[in-house]
């Protein structure tokens, strides 16, 4: 059989991978309980979120290094993986940088960011019957 | 030639080589169907962060905690099977598959009993929410809960049902320490579900 | 490279893909073969083509006149809706890649099939599925959104919008394989003796566009799931009544849909790139820019979408940001027009009918490459958005450009799908019918819309009559000039001459293998020594049609 010209192939490999698994199982355990920890102290705004997100990425890397491989078996894997992630974020941030810096009256009219003056003009319209709130149906008895 | 080698390809190694490439560019495509969804919630957390933070403090963090660990050890066993298998041992591969299963189902238990709690107070999404929360923003939430969850449920019971196929064949003694690559693709499959409730976990429990 | 000794006659391979394993209905429908389910793919394509075509020519026919002609407000919404959507989902995203690319790829890679071939066969149906539904939809009353299903209209509106949407959805699937097939197949199944600098620019054309199709597709899937729950069950994501963002909609609709636009003009450039060379018996000049500029395009094409949304209320910021990368494009897209120019200097140039269309091709991008630079200036497009400069702008570009590659291919490799050769004579007369009736269709528009006519309207003011009597004149030569095609070519398929492997004197690598190509695509798989363009140590004359060709 002749070589073929294709992206190299990579032998399994012959180890077993037994105690990293565990190791692995172990840190996401560990990581789980730190962030249930440390959301239970309120960490307040921007950080409490960057901090819950940056446990999750340590996580998922784990996940997709050890438990998908990607450690051990170089090649157009990790270039697939890696490539959908810049698209992830580049569909939430440059959405996330539209909402952020749009002018408030193209936003929904009570979202926390839209102008407080006419906020309160809604609500006051909707407290004098002039505007329907947001539609609602009557709840489903269980 | 190993007879599960196709008659378009050269070796089983390239074969196994493809199948990979293709499971992986196929896990690129559920990380991006995720996206919209978690692009459409970063984008509603912005709008109505208040209404957010009061929705999430809502909801039963232990539940959610203890669904992450549960998923977390079957990826684990999902793993410890694969080892098996590379190592001939399929009864084994497919004793801990079994295991992984059975964490899914109670994985899915719980999420049932959350989504039963909801129900009863009337956190639905979009025009059937009736819960506390004033303005869009609770409604919101809610639709972006069930629409996440929902989803990764599904995906959950997708993963149950191939890793049980797999099981099964693994059983009856289909794959062996040469030839087990759909031990491998199921488990990636199923690693990638794991993957995405651990950022769900977060941004909807957490934050 | 087993050379036929000159002047054989040219022969027509006994044993081939159309009769073997056998003939049947039955054994074209489960078939395996990517060359089978490429031209399954072609047929059932070219109907939908047709189906838009009619709903386009009843378009024209309406906007002879300022008032109603031919049918009310309501019904012409619907037609240039269903229009829109068989035209993008139904022909243009799966012609070229679905079809020629199934045929041609794993040829052109020296492997006997893509690497999934059940998946394959399976893409086919879920398009014939999607396409199942979308019609369902359509004989039950169609949509009136306009194929972009802006929320929150498209959430609200009482006609059959969901069984479009999921149609949609289903035929997303269906390109999804195949490019995660493609992929996966110029990944792990080259020929020993192909490597990435040898891989024909066809492949690398295509290659880009499946990364495009993995990347965007599953998000259009989602927002068209989200859309029609939204209006299914009033969930209100999109919808401003219960605090959703439709601009959010528009996010999401374009990041798939703006880099359709490449899944659409890629595999066009993928066509011209292997024309140019044949026709003008040449290598391609700057093989590696033409090549890396296709996974240019695909990159950059994802960073472009909100130029759509220049009007819609989207931040200055992001709009700035995006008319920007938008003009990127443009660089990518002119690296390749220049190196294809280079290409035909001092070339032998024959002017055969795939090359007719290489030059309609040239202009349509050309043209509409620079209006779509002048659109993504963020002032101007103030001014044009929502008007037929627009309409004329995106048919030039995407569908003027589409449709003059997917003719060239057909017409370049059609001895290759049949063994046979069509007449050049009347190859010609439809190459000047198409492409002059495509000019006269929309060069009218773009004046049109410069004079400030909406899109979307069925009625309009007298004083633009003239323009759009002139186009809907223009769309008759072009459903003409279609119909020649169709006629020559069905004609060509009974009663044309014998092609013989190479009746162009190609370099292309699926040259070397006879026509038809036999079940597993070479009979002996050649060693590949050469690159997929080379000319150079060619004779500078090109062989007539029908003759053998050149060692």
């Amino acid at each position: 059989m002749t070589a073929h010209a294709g992206d190299a192939a990579v032998p399994a490999p012959p180890h077993s991978h037994r105690g990293r698994y565990l190791a692995v199982w172990i840190a996401l355990l560990l990581l789980t309980g730190l962030t249930w920890g440390l959301s239970r102290s309120h960490v307040p705004g921007f950080a409490g979120v960057a901090i819950a997100l940056g446990i999750a990425i340590v996580k998922g890397t784990l996940v997709a290094l050890f438990f998908m491989h990607l450690w051990d078996r170089p090649g157009p894997s990790r270039l697939v993986l890696l490539s959908s992630l810049v698209f992830v974020a580049l569909l939430i941030g440059l959405t996330l940088l539209d909402v952020s810096t749009r002018s408030p009256l193209a936003l929904p009219p009570d979202a926390d960011t839209a102008p407080e003056a006419l906020r309160r003009t809604i609500l006051e319209e909707e407290a004098a019957g002039r505007r329907s709130p947001p539609e609602r149906l009557p709840r489903a008895t269980p | 030639m190993h007879s599960a080698v196709a008659h378009h390809f050269e070796s089983l190694e390239k074969q196994a080589e493809a199948q990979r490439l293709g499971m992986w560019l196929f896990l690129a495509t559920e990380i991006l169907l995720f996206t919209a969804l978690f692009a459409a919630y970063g984008v509603y957390r912005f709008l109505y962060t208040a209404a957010f933070s009061e929705a999430s403090r809502g909801l039963e963090t232990w539940l959610g905690g203890v669904n992450t660990l549960i998923l977390v050890t079957s990826s684990f066993t999902v793993a410890m099977g694969l080892d098996a298998a590379t190592r001939g041992r399929t009864r084994r591969t497919a004793g801990l598959l079994g295991l992984s299963i059975l964490l899914g189902a109670v994985f899915l238990a719980l999420k049932a009993f959350e989504y039963h709690h909801h129900f009863a107070h009337g956190e639905l999404p979009g025009r059937y929410y009736t819960g506390p929360i004033a303005g869009s923003g609770g409604a919101l939430f809610f639709t972006l809960y069930f629409l996440i969850t929902g989803l990764h449920a599904i995906h959950v019971l997708i993963g149950m049902t191939v890793l049980a196929v797999v099981a099964v064949r693994c059983w009856r003694g289909a794959y062996d320490a040469e030839y087990h690559v759909p031990v491998e693709l199921a488990g990636l499959y199923w690693h990638l579900v794991d993957l995405i409730w651990i950022f769900v976990f977060p941004l909807v429990y957490l934050i | 490279m087993s050379p036929l000794p000159a002047g054989d006659p040219p022969v027509y391979a006994a044993r081939n893909y159309l009769n073997t394993p056998a003939t049947g209905l039955r054994s074209w429908l489960t078939t395996l073969d990517h060359k089978r389910i490429g031209v399954m793919f072609l047929v059932a394509t070219l109907v939908a083509f047709a189906l838009g075509g009619v709903f386009a020519l009843l378009i024209r026919i309406e906007l002879l006149t300022p008032g109603p002609t031919i049918m009310d407000a309501m019904t012409y919404n619907r037609i240039f809706t269903l229009h829109g959507v068989v035209m993008i989902f139904l022909f243009m995203i799966p012609a070229i890649p679905s079809g020629f690319g199934n045929f041609l790829l794993p040829i052109m890679l020296g492997a006997r099939d893509v690497a999934f071939p059940r998946l394959n066969l399976l893409s086919f149906y879920l398009y014939l599925a999607g396409a199942a539904i979308a019609l369902w939809g359509m004989i039950h009353g169609g949509a009136d959104t306009g194929w972009t299903f802006y929320t929150p209209y498209s959430t609200t509106t009482t006609t059959k919008v969901v069984p479009i949407l999921l149609g949609a959805f289903v035929v997303g699937f269906s390109s999804i394989l195949t490019g995660l097939n493609f992929i996966v197949t110029t990944h792990t199944l080259r020929a020993p003796g192909i490597t990435w600098s040898k891989l024909p620019l066809f492949v690398w054309s295509i290659y880009a566009t499946s990364v495009i199709q993995i990347l965007a597709t599953p998000v259009l899937g989602m927002t068209l799931l989200l859309v029609a729950i939204e209006h299914a069950f009033g969930w209100g994501i999109f919808d401003p009544a219960r605090g959703g963002d439709p601009v959010l909609f528009q996010h999401f609709f374009w990041f798939y849909s703006h880099p359709a636009v490449y899944i659409m003009i890629l595999p066009a450039m993928a066509v011209m790139s292997e024309v140019v060379c044949a026709f003008s018996r040449k290598n391609i000049f700057g093989y590696k820019a033409v090549a890396y500029s296709s996974l240019g395009i695909a990159f950059v094409g994802f960073f472009t979408w909100g130029h759509h949304l220049f009007t819609s209320g989207q931040s200055p910021y992001d709009a700035g940001v995006f008319g920007v990368l938008t003009m990127f494009v443009g660089i990518f897209t002119a690296i390749k027009i220049f190196n294809w120019v280079a290409t035909l200097y001092r070339g032998s140039i024959s002017f055969k009918t795939p090359f007719l269309y290489f030059l309609g091709f040239l202009f349509f991008l050309f043209f509409g490459g620079m209006t779509g630079v002048a659109l993504a200036t963020v002032s101007l497009d103030v001014h044009w958005q929502d008007t037929y400069f627009v309409v004329a702008h995106f048919h030039f570009i995407m569908v003027g450009s589409t449709i003059m590659a997917f003719l060239a291919a057909l017409h370049y490799w059609w001895p290759k799908l049949t063994g046979r050769l069509y007449s050049e004579r009347w190859g010609l007369v439809g190459a000047v019918l198409i492409i002059s009736g495509f000019v006269f269709t929309f060069l009218p528009q773009f004046l049109l819309g410069n004079e400030g006519m909406p899109r979307r309207y069925f009625a309009y003011p007298a004083r633009y009559q003239a323009l759009n009597v002139a186009s809907s004149a223009g769309a008759s030569v072009l459903a003409i000039g279609f119909s020649v095609v169709l006629v020559y070519l069905l004609v060509a398929l009974r009663h044309g001459p014998v092609a013989g492997s190479n009746p162009w004197g190609s370099r292309g690598y699926e040259w070397e293998t006879s026509s038809p190509p036999p079940l597993e695509n070479f009979e002996v798989v050649p060693a590949f020594e050469r690159g997929p363009h080379e000319y150079h140590d060619l004779p500078a004359a090109a062989p007539g049609a029908g003759e053998g060709r050149h060692a």
